[in-house]
């Protein structure tokens, strides 16, 4: 336990000096790591149970919520919880709030090229497009978009880069294409996904494609749910050949490199757009606004 | 395993089966076909920086070949001991620049780009260009190559090389 609070401490007193827009890149299960740049760090040299231990014998069970730092003490008379802790979330919140929005590229998305037409549905994003009869629909969730990996990187960069130099965060989600021919009862569907190079990150020397197919099957035309009775082909140890007609069958409908790099900028936008949303909402509700 | 294809450039629109389809004849005129083999298709930007790096030349080309066995005496296949020596290397094409020269001539960039395989092909098998003896005999060994490619698919595709040049 003691090892893992220093370790905390140690990354904490580092994170002080980064940008508060590099805050977003920490794991959200470690709260106490997001430090404001403006806060004093002090080292937990105790457990916070401790703070009111009269001593081993006492028989001392730990009420957080009745230490006195914790006792509210700004009140808006909405008769909900208001603390001194919140006033700072809500403070470092409305900081990362306008970094955030200083980085942010573009308010509005970027357009995908080939006339794709986009549909929102909150973290969910649908490109449609009809070709001659058949209709093409890219489904995918800027949730869990953003491969673990950046976050390691974004960590380096904090030891050894200046701030200009920390890579971009870049959300590459698993998307859905759906081939529907006029019709028909059946839409032809291919799960995709960015592979991870095993190479390197970001520095030219990827040698996968820059998507690749997981899955194929035929599902039910209109929005049925997902039949887990269809043959579902993995590609995993499927024959080399079929496999590249497959890619050939979806870039002649426009779901080739071009579309792959196009797709990644757009979910980058939004999955940005959807985070500066939360803290917003984070920020009303942390502020009973 | 076999032949791993990869695209990684999105100047150029491939097709991937076709590719494989011609390289596979190009592996079966060679009797190579139990050998894998890596053909890495590339833009001009990445060609140039592959180029520059490891021939100290910054500028693109049509095919860099990266062989796994440095030192065949021409066109002996190697006798692995291990399955896992069962390859001849890795091929990276620079489809942009195949592309703009099949502009300039018209020509079919497909076709092309089995001959620039070809010659890739020959590189991993130990032929040089360096001497006009060398150049000659890689000449003579892809216009077999591709004289028989002809023969089987009844297309007339041409050998890369035209004339010697040290520089090449």
């Amino acid at each position: 336990m003691l090892k893992s609070v220093v370790r905390a401490v140690g990354a904490a007193v580092r994170l002080s000096s980064a940008a508060p827009s590099a805050a977003r890149a920490l794991p959200l299960s470690c709260p106490t790591l997001r430090s404001p740049a403006s806060a004093t760090i002090r080292p937990f040299t105790r457990s916070l149970w401790m703070l009111k231990n009269n001593g081993a014998s006492s028989g001392y069970r730990p009420k957080l919520l009745s230490s006195k730092v914790l006792n509210p003490s700004v009140s808006c008379g909405c008769g909900g919880l208001h603390t001194e802790g919140d006033k700072a979330f809500g403070e470092f919140l409305s900081d990362e709030i306008k970094e955030e929005k200083k980085i942010q590229k573009n308010k509005s998305l970027p357009k995908m090229s080939g006339g794709w037409e986009l549909e929102m549905n909150g973290t969910e994003a649908k490109l449609t497009r009809q070709l001659s009869g058949e209709k093409i629909t890219v489904t995918f969730n800027v949730n869990n978009s953003i491969p673990p990996n950046f976050e390691e990187e974004v960590e380096q960069g904090q030891q050894q880069k200046s701030p200009e130099d920390e890579p971009e965060i870049v959300s590459t989600p698993n998307f859905v294409i759906e081939v529907a021919k006029q019709g028909g009862k059946h839409s032809l569907v291919f799960d995709c996904h960015f592979p991870e190079d095993e190479m390197s990150h970001g520095e030219g020397e990827e040698e996968s494609d820059i998507f690749a197919i997981r899955e194929v099957s035929f599902q039910p035309e209109g929005d049925s749910d997902w039949k887990e009775t269809s043959y579902t082909l993995n590609t995993d140890s499927l024959d080399w050949a079929l496999y590249d007609h497959m890619m050939d069958f979806l870039a002649e409908r426009g779901v080739d490199n071009t579309f792959a790099d196009e797709l990644t900028e757009l979910s980058t936008a939004i999955e940005h757009k959807e985070y500066i949303k939360f803290l917003e909402d984070l920020q009303s509700f942390v502020n009973c606004k | 395993m076999g032949v791993v294809l990869r695209n990684l450039q999105k100047v150029v629109p491939l097709r991937r089966a076709r590719l494989r389809r011609d390289v596979d004849t190009l592996r079966h005129i060679l009797g190579i076909q139990k050998f894998d083999l890596g053909i890495i298709c590339v833009d001009n930007r990445r060609i140039q920086q592959i180029n520059n790096l490891y021939r100290k030349k910054n500028a693109p080309t049509d095919v860099l070949s990266f062989p796994f066995y440095e030192d065949l005496r021409p066109g002996k296949l190697p006798c692995p001991l291990h399955r896992d020596e069962l390859n001849l290397g890795d091929i990276f094409l620079g489809v942009e620049f195949v592309m703009n020269q099949c502009q300039k001539e018209s020509l079919d960039l497909h076709g092309a780009l089995t001959a620039v395989t070809a010659h890739g092909i020959c590189h991993l098998l130990g032929y040089r260009h360096e001497t006009e003896e060398e150049w000659a005999e890689m000449l003579q060994r892809e216009r077999y190559i591709l004289s028989e490619y002809n023969r089987l698919t009844g297309r007339h595709l041409e050998p890369l090389m035209k004339a010697f040049s040290p520089e090449t």
